[in-house]
């Protein structure tokens, strides 16, 4: 049966976004405000030599890291601190910022950012992770170019490896992808009339930029006022390079003295801001007699880019989901972030999952095709249950419904009776992928490193303020926080008032990330408005707050990376067609289905929209966008020739849900946001599979890739 | 600032193109990409600019001794939606940018782009097209190929607009446009065809194929054409391979953002000898 909460409401922010009310950063006005602009490294690698910086007509300052207030830092205080706020002595990617100029203008700040001239000593630069390996031109980080090195063990493989009736070798590798969120990247820094700072933004984490922004300047953190602005779209771009842009603001509008802004132009954004890692992940596979899948040797590799940022948390969640749903009983797994002279990778929508993922669905459906057996009957044999062990040695404490749901999707899409009836090299292929996503911050992180607090107050005019951190950017949390609070309190929704987050006002429940917000804050939501219910009846205005707690039985070992790396799961299948165009090699979607569990639904339309948009953009991923460096730079720097999907490109989405309620979840609910992107590509480059009757082995999966395996077969 | 005129009569532009060295503006959809700045700040162009399209001598669709002019200020949309355009050449403009765009570009700015990747050129290749050139003084008519004579590089003299691109009747019986893009819509050409053939009975009287993006202009060989009219549709289908190999001589693509050399080169040459075969026996 359906949850009461599930059924719809019409989206808070429908209107004010659809009808253009809704006031954007760029949007706000700011008095006296001035504008800032880059100068920016033109070089992959280099020292810096010396910087001619030209004469600045009147009104137009100059700021770089000698500006930094003393007490403060040329450094950006995110989860590592390697990335300068200006780069002073080196530059390690083409795009670092060097100092900002800042003035009136756009145009002249445009011209003058041009007529700096800098003088670099060139150094070798270091691109692919095959040359961040050999150690291209010196190590770029530490000795040995390496963020972070992991290594994992389930079972025996060893052992395993000795009975192997085969062995199976594979390389699966995935590209980089930019985020194109609705607006690109802005941030206004203001000196405030009671002497903090004010920093506007259009962003995921106010408490993040806060802390780099006080870091940065040497101040108190509480001296530092952050407002988020109504934001259109982040995906994981938005999570820490607001961090890189406040620190470098903060600095020159306590230089000038008023309030400066930057809004970045779409070809700098796309130019210069982080990207999702690429990959390229091994697999060393033992099989029995029957095929059977005895022991796996994993070694996954990330090109990390020129700054640490949150790689290494990224390189965690693309290990620990390697072994995707599948239960491998012996397995051993190596991961690694590379440091290379590129743009920096940072988090995006399922922040390293959608990589090991893949990597994981695509070789064991070339696992099937290499032993003659059927794809999702083999796949099958493999699925990992309730109580099975995970590749950190933790436990799946949650019921596995993908049985149900696999019967489910296979009347939907008609999915077992296409495979019997294309036929494999037909140029029609229809794919399947299976794959789960942990809610929250890995491991014990919700307990050890955010600690996420909610208040809830009471006000005298019966209103509810619901104070939070995390943010509405497009993903329907305006909505459906609200609809857990008004739920619990019995309330109509528009009694709940809940704005965008400013730092002063509202508690640090943690950043806006991770698939946390419904399955960790919405939980603290759900329990602060029991403790206000509870105490609904006392005069005047009543201060309620909830404090995260570990749910018990779960373990964790961060030194050591064992146990419970996730408090639950959400899970989901995909199935896609195709036809693939025998002369062009074009790929036209047939058809897209879609299942999930995602716990219980907030609200169905809210997840309907996360469904469509996640399953989208993996197309986008899995087929069209492609990102290619050349020199250091990407080649791919406006929207005609980054592609990402149409209207046009893939037809409508058929989805439905499996309910599953998480004890710990509010009204039994589960993360979303990135566990709908995390089976498509895979879905796709295994329709292209079968279509093609050759093994895909990469992403994106452009004509040109397959024109390529197909005739290079 | 752009300085920027509006005359009131295509004399009045073409005084005024002639005295200030005016850049033509029709649509504006290649000259804003091209001179586009960054968010907020004023765009710089390096000359004044002159506005077309509302000009209502270049406004006009019609059709003069079997053959079709087509007004420089005619907008994509207009162009699709009249009844005399050759379908060829509606098939390609239907396939550029999306609606919004077709609204407001030319086919004259595509044709004065002189990209290698226009679809509209590439249609207007195989319908053996001309484009009228006027000046103060006099005017004059080039075919399109004589017109374009290298990526962004025409035979526009400084003093000169193109006023009118005509088009012979296309009498074929089969015909080919296809484009690959980088996506479905709102895409540029990786490659593109534009092919017409008249057959009459078993021959084939006439031919006429173009190929986009494959070379530093669209690619018309006159020559090939020349060997497979009159031959029988027989012949032709036995002689395929030997044509499809020369054209394949001549398919100089390259590697860019968008794609390689080595697929261009492959699905240009496999669309050719699709359409080939389709007149062949
Ligand atoms: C989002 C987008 C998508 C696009 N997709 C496609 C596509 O799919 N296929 C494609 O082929 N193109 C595409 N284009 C390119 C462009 O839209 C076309 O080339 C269009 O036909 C240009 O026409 P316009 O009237 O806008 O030209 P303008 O920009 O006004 O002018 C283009 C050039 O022609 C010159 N010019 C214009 N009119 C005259 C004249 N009468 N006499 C002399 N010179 C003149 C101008 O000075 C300029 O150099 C796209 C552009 C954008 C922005």
């Amino acid at each position: 049966m359906k949850a009461q909460i599930s059924t719809p409401i019409r989206r808070v922010d429908a209107k004010d976004k659809t009808s253009g009310a809704a006031r954007y950063l760029a949007d706000m006005s700011f008095e006296g405000m001035l504008y800032a602009k880059a100068v920016r490294s033109e070089r992959p690698r280099a020292k810096i030599l010396r910087i001619e910086v030209p004469r600045l007509p009147e009104g137009y300052t100059y700021v770089d890291a000698s500006d930094i207030p003393a007490g403060g830092k040329n450094k950006i205080e995110m989860i590592k601190d390697d990335w300068p706020v200006f780069a002073d002595k080196e530059v390690r990617f083409v795009g670092e910022t060097l100092a900002l100029i800042v003035g009136p203008d756009r145009g002249m700040l445009n011209r003058l950012c041009r007529e700096v001239k800098v003088e670099y000593q060139d150094l070798e630069p270091a691109l692919t992770i095959d040359e961040a390996e050999s150690l291209k031109g010196g190590a770029i980080h530490g000795t040995d170019n390496l963020y972070a090195d992991y290594n994992l063990r389930k079972g025996d493989p060893e052992e395993a490896f000795k009975k192997a009736d085969r062995i199976i070798e594979d390389e699966i590798s995935t590209g980089y992808q930019e985020h194109i969120y609705m607006e690109p990247q802005g941030v206004v820094a203001r000196p405030e009339a009671d002497g903090k700072l004010g920093v506007y933004f259009s962003g995921q984490c106010p408490f993040y930029v806060r802390h780099a922004v006080a870091g940065a300047m040497g101040v108190d953190e509480e001296m530092v006022r952050v407002q988020q602005a109504v934001t259109g779209g982040a995906f994981g771009g938005k999570e820490h390079y607001p961090d890189v842009i406040s620190t470098s603001l903060a600095v020159a509008a306590r230089k000038v003295g008023r309030p400066v802004g930057y809004f970045f132009d779409r070809v700098e954004d796309i130019s210069y801001t982080p990207k999702r890692h690429p990959s390229r992940t091994t697999f060393r596979t033992a099989v029995d007699e029957r095929g059977n899948v005895l022991a796996m040797d994993i070694d996954v590799k990330l090109n990390a880019g020129a700054y640490e940022s949150c790689s290494m948390v990224v390189l965690q969640r693309a290990i620990f989901s390697v072994n995707s749903v599948y239960d491998i009983q012996n397995v051993k797994i190596r991961g690694r972030a590379f440091a290379t002279n590129n743009v920096p990778s940072d988090a995006y929508r399922g922040f390293g999952a959608p990589q090991g993922l893949f990597a994981m669905e695509v070789h064991m459906s070339h696992l099937a095709r290499t032993l003659g057996l059927s794809d999702l009957k083999y796949k099958s044999r493999h699925l990992i249950k309730k109580g099975g062990l995970t590749v950190t040695n933790g436990r799946i404490h949650e019921e596995v419904k993908l049985p149900e749901m696999i019967e489910r999707i296979d009347e939907m899409s008609d999915y077992r009776r296409k495979v019997k009836e294309f036929k494999k090299g037909s140029w029609r292929g229809v794919g399947f992928s299976m794959f789960n996503h942990g809610s929250g911050f890995t491991g014990n992180g919700e307990q050890e490193i955010i600690r996420g607090v909610v208040k809830m107050r009471k006000r005298s005019d019966g209103l509810v303020d619901l104070l939070v951190s995390n943010v509405e950017m497009g993903q329907g949390l305006q909505t459906t926080f609200r609809k857990i609070a008004a739920m619990v309190l019995d309330l109509p929704v528009d009694q709940v008032v809940y704005n965008d987050p400013n730092t002063d006002l509202v508690p640090d429940s943690g950043p806006t990330c991770a698939s946390r917000s419904i399955a960790i804050v919405g939980y603290l939501v759900q329990e602060a408005a029991k403790k206000l219910k509870a105490r609904w009846g006392e005069e005047g205005e009543v201060l309620v707050e909830h404090r995260y707690a570990h749910p018990p039985r779960l373990h964790w070992d961060q030194e050591k990376l064992d146990g419970d790396a996730y408090p639950s799961y959400g899970w989901g299948i995909n199935v896609i067609e195709v036809e693939v165009d025998p002369l062009t090699y074009e790929v036209e979607t047939k058809g897209i289905w879609a299942i999930h569990d995602v716990g219980v639904a907030i609200d169905e339309k809210v997840v309907e929209g996360q469904v469509d948009g996640g399953i989208i953009q993996a197309l986008g991923y899995g087929s069209l966008e492609k990102l290619e460096v050349k020199d250091g730079r990407f080649q791919q720097r406006t929207m005609a020739d980054y592609t990402i999907p149409t209207s046009m490109d893939f037809p409508r989405i058929k989805s439905a849900l499996v309910d599953n309620p998480y004890e710990y979840g509010p009204f039994g609910a589960k993360g979303a946001g990135e566990l709908v992107f995390d089976g498509a590509a895979a879905a796709f480059a295994d329709a292209v599979q079968m279509a093609i009757d050759r093994d895909i082995s990469r992403i994106p999966v452009t004509p040109e890739y397959i024109m390529e395996v197909y005739e290079n077969d | 600032m752009v300085e920027a005129y509006r005359p009131s009569s295509l004399e009045e532009a073409l005084k005024i193109r002639a005295d200030k060295g005016a850049l033509p503006f029709a649509g504006g959809t290649d000259l804003m990409v091209k001179y586009r700045y960054e968010s907020g700040a004023v765009p710089e162009y390096p000359a004044p600019v002159i506005f077309l399209t509302h000009l209502e001598e270049i406004r006009k669709i019609y059709s003069q001794d079997g053959e079709l002019h087509l007004g420089a200020g005619t907008s994509l949309a207009e162009l699709m939606s009249h009844s005399e355009v050759p379908e060829l050449l509606k098939e390609a403009v239907r396939t550029i940018a999306a609606p919004g765009l077709r609204n407001t570009a030319t086919l004259a700015g595509n044709i004065c782009n002189a990209s290698p990747a226009a679809d509209g050129v590439c249609a207007l290749y195989a319908l053996d097209s001309r484009v009228k050139l006027s000046s103060p003084r006099s005017s004059r008519e080039l075919a399109i190929y004589e017109f374009i004579t290298g990526p962004g590089k025409t035979e526009l003299r400084e003093d000169e607009l193109l006023t009118e691109i005509i088009i012979p009747r296309d009498r074929s019986t089969t015909r080919l446009f296809r484009k690959v893009g980088t996506r479905k819509a709102n895409a540029l050409s990786k490659l593109s065809i534009a092919a017409a053939a008249r057959l009459s009975g078993e021959r084939v009287d006439e031919v006429r194929i173009a190929l986009g993006a494959v070379a530093p202009t669209v690619l018309r060989s006159v020559e090939l054409e020349k060997q497979i009219q009159g031959l029988s549709r027989a012949e032709l289908s036995e002689r395929l391979e030997h044509f499809v190999q020369s054209y394949e001589a001549m398919v100089q693509p390259i590697d860019d953002q968008r794609s390689t050399a080595v697929y261009r080169k492959k699905v240009a040459v496999n669309l050719l000898r699709q359409f080939l075969t389709s007149i062949a026996a």
